[in-house]
């Protein structure tokens, strides 16, 4: 649990200390390819609690959805169509049905920890 | 435990490009909330400047094709000719042109009422400077010193120095020479208008602007260059 947390604050720290900008015209690729990460991540989180997890899902999940978000919005740009906030509205949602399913699963295994304890209290 | 490393990996690229993006979308740290017509002004101001610069490049062409064109017995005269100009730029030589000549004089009433005379201080005659350096491509001369680019104006030992030379107690002259006419007339009537007098006659003098005159004389610095920076380059190299 603590590995993943600190690789996250590695790479947050690493971002804000190198001070990498990228230009302004692809500022709307990074934000698409940012939602897309976080849907493959929150997904791979879900199917770990559902114990459906696969690496290599998992792995050509993430780096797929960053491309095909990032090419959407590049097809977008040139055909003159936001299509970027297709991939932000699909994006969107399975970021929320992949956030309530992982509440529900917590919710549902604090629950059952409550019942255990309770029983054992009884006995 | 593979699954915890690819876990950490994928966030760690989360995490920098979470970052990268902070760090794009923060990039104009202040915004820019100029109107128009301030922007209009900025141009102006930028074309100006423009206008000044290819002026001078020209100037610099010329004395290029001067150099280029001339043959070695004329080369030295070129290098003569630019050094002369050189040192007019200065202010290092006389110089006579289109200008007017101001006279500073301790008021009337400050004679009627018997005020001890003293010196133009240093703030005041500073002040006039500037506001005269408001006109590009002018001369000044203060009580026969030379303003130049390194010219000081400052108080020494309690007296008001120019160049180091210490300004006599009013009356003096100061004189100005513009690039031309047009100008002088310009410079007369923003003299004639401006704060200055007032803020002379708080301090017991009076500036007598004369009219325009095609002929006034400026004398030029007289100390010598100080050269600190530039190092001759031994032969050879």
């Amino acid at each position: 649990m603590w590995l993943p947390i600190l690789g996250l604050i590695l790479g947050v720290s690493l971002g804000f200390l190198t001070d990498i900008q990228i230009p302004q015209e692809y500022g709307n690729y990074l934000s698409i390819a940012v939602l897309a990460a976080l849907d493959t991540l929150l997904g791979g989180i879900r199917a770990h609690m559902q114990r459906v997890y696969d690496d290599l899902v998992f792995i050509s999940g993430f780096f797929f959805n960053i491309l095909l978000a990032a090419a959407l919005a590049f097809l977008g740009v040139h055909l003159g169509v936001d299509l970027y906030l297709a991939a932000i509205f699909a994006f969107g949602v399975r970021l929320f049905q992949n956030l309530a399913v992982i509440r529900r699963i917590l919710l549902t295994k604090w629950s059952e920890v409550r019942k255990v304890s309770a029983a054992n209290n009884s006995k | 435990m593979r699954r915890s490393w690819m876990f950490t990996a994928i966030l760690f690229i989360v995490g920098f490009m979470v970052a990268v993006q902070y760090n794009t979308v923060q990039q104009p740290d202040e915004r820019d909330t100029r109107d128009i017509w301030a922007i209009r002004n900025e141009l102006a101001k930028e074309r100006k400047l423009h206008s000044e610069l290819l002026t001078e490049v020209r100037g610099l062409d010329e004395t290029l094709k001067k150099y280029s064109g001339s043959e070695k017995g004329q080369a030295g005269q070129a290098l003569s000719e630019t050094v002369r100009e050189l040192r007019e730029q200065a202010g290092m030589t006389e110089l006579t042109g289109p200008g007017i000549v101001i006279d500073v004089k301790p008021s009337e009433e400050s004679i009627a009422l018997g005020t001890p005379l003293h010196e133009v201080s240093p703030e005041l005659l500073t002040r006039f400077v500037n506001d005269a350096n408001r006109f590009k491509d002018i001369n000044m001369e203060i009580d026969g010193k030379r303003i130049t680019a390194l010219s000081a104006i400052r108080d020494i030992n309690g007296n008001t120095t120019v160049n180091g030379l210490p300004v006599q107690i009013p009356p003096f002259q100061i004189k100005i020479i513009s690039a031309d006419m047009k100008n002088s007339e310009k410079l007369y009537n923003f003299l004639q208008s401006s704060s200055l007098l007032d803020d002379f006659y708080l301090d017991d003098f009076v500036l007598e602007i004369s009219q325009p005159a095609e002929d006034v004389t400026i004398s030029g610095r007289t100390d010598p260059f100080e050269n600190r920076f530039l190092k001759e380059l031994p032969k050879g190299d």
